[in-house]
């Protein structure tokens, strides 16, 4: 490496070194001019080609690493994103704990989302509609078995118990082809709104069920300990709860 | 700016994956990232942004603030030991192997940058962004780029080097 070499500047006019000038090389930012000058220097400096090459591998092997971590979907936030009608209950677990320490159960209904776009979307578990807020008000709890709730989705009401803040709530599963989800919503007013839903994979005996990922299952037994003040309501109460209106 | 349009709706979803690696530049651990990337989204829907608002920027520069906050807040010995526990199991699916061993000393190399120059890194090396396009949506210089990146390649190769020759 020559004190020539290493007098090299930059688009900005400020004096790079070879670790730079590389680095542009490989990301493609230098000139014509000194890209072919580096590229004279890389066929007669073996240091600065092996420079050039362990960079390359460097940037490789990051990539690599990345696109490990960038595999899985993110269906949940893309379906919170695209959700109407969705309370935004924050059901992040220990990075939020380690941040504002435990979750209080009234930061739940923070904000109620609205959906500008008028356009059909794809079915969205987290979307309140009709259909899903009329099970929710009329059908009671059952430990097996589904409701049709239209023609794409199977309900089931799973159990339903008071909120700290005085709503009522309830846990349930909601079936659509291949995708199953379980969430808890509650009555705010005579309006059911989602408060947390995550994704579930169902065994093929229709009376059980069990989790596709630790993490989905958590943020809705956390909402749960949270949010509930007494334990669920038994069958009778849950009848004349329904009955009465709410 | 209460809620978001349908078209920076779209936008964000379409951005999910970038922001995605961009947490894990910030956090160097996959399970932060993941949670800074839901409290990013989150943070976005209850707030909004303007309606002329460039969403990359927009929901990059909420996902650092986040992330400042995050680390201001946090005892930095508890964050050390949850980081270096998460690490060191990142990225490896084949035990043993070379490649295996690479991306653990990579991913180790990663972790020691500090969170500006793997940003810049993340968004050039692996992204593919200009140093334009990555100098606009970390909103820093271009030569600020160009240095972070090259500061960082240098960092990582002799890091990556020094081990293998360590373990020879």
């Amino acid at each position: 490496m020559t004190d020539e070499s290493k007098n090299v500047v930059d688009m900005d006019g400020m004096r790079v070194d070879d670790d730079h000038l590389l680095s542009m090389y490989v990301d493609g930012e230098l000139d014509a001019e000194r890209t072919i000058a580096l590229a004279g220097r890389l066929k007669v400096e073996p240091a600065l080609r092996a420079r050039l090459t362990a960079m390359e591998n460097s940037d490789r092997l990051v990539k690599q690493l990345y696109a490990s971590h960038s595999d899985s979907a993110d269906r949940d936030l893309t379906a919170l994103i695209q959700a109407k009608n969705v309370a935004i209950f924050s059901a992040v677990s220990r990075w939020r704990e380690w941040a504002t320490g435990a979750v209080a159960a009234s930061v739940m209904a923070v904000a109620t989302l609205s959906l500008m776009n008028e356009q059909p979307v794809a079915f969205n578990p987290m979307t309140m509609d009709e259909s899903l807020a009329q099970a929710l008000e009329q059908s009671p709890s059952r430990a097996a078995g589904w409701e049709h709730l239209d023609g794409e989705r199977d309900f089931r009401s799973v159990l339903t118990f008071p909120a700290a803040d005085g709503r009522w709530c309830r846990e349930f599963l909601l079936a659509h082809n291949e995708s199953h989800w379980r969430g808890v919503a509650c009555r705010d007013e005579g309006t059911w709104v989602n408060q947390v839903v995550g994704s579930e994979v169902f065994l093929e005996q229709e009376t059980q069920y069990r989790p596709a990922g630790a993490g989905d299952t958590e943020k809705v037994a956390r909402f749960i300990d949270e949010t509930a003040a007494d334990v669920a309501l038994g069958p009778q109460q849950e009848s004349a709860l329904i009955a009465s209106g709410w | 700016m209460a809620s978001l349009t349908a078209q920076q709706r779209q936008d964000l979803i379409d951005e999910l994956p970038r922001l995605k690696r961009f947490c894990l530049s910030l956090t160097s651990d996959p399970s932060d990232a993941d949670d800074l990337l839901q409290v990013t989204v989150e943070r976005l829907l209850e707030k909004g942004m303007p309606e002329d608002a460039h969403v990359a920027k927009w929901s990059h520069r909420v996902c650092r603030n986040l992330w400042i906050d995050e680390i201001r807040s946090r005892d930095v010995r508890s964050r050390y030991a949850q980081s270096e526990g998460a690490i060191e199991g990142a990225g490896t699916t084949a035990e043993n192997s070379d490649e295996s061993v690479q991306l653990d000393r990579v991913s180790a190399a990663l972790e020691r940058l500090p969170a500006e120059q793997r940003a810049a890194l993340v968004k050039v090396a692996v992204e593919g962004c200009s140093y334009a396009e990555a100098a606009a949506i970390l909103e820093v210089p271009i030569g600020t780029i160009m240095s972070r990146v090259a500061r960082a390649r240098k960092a990582l190769t002799e890091d990556l080097e020094w081990k293998a020759e360590r373990e020879a």
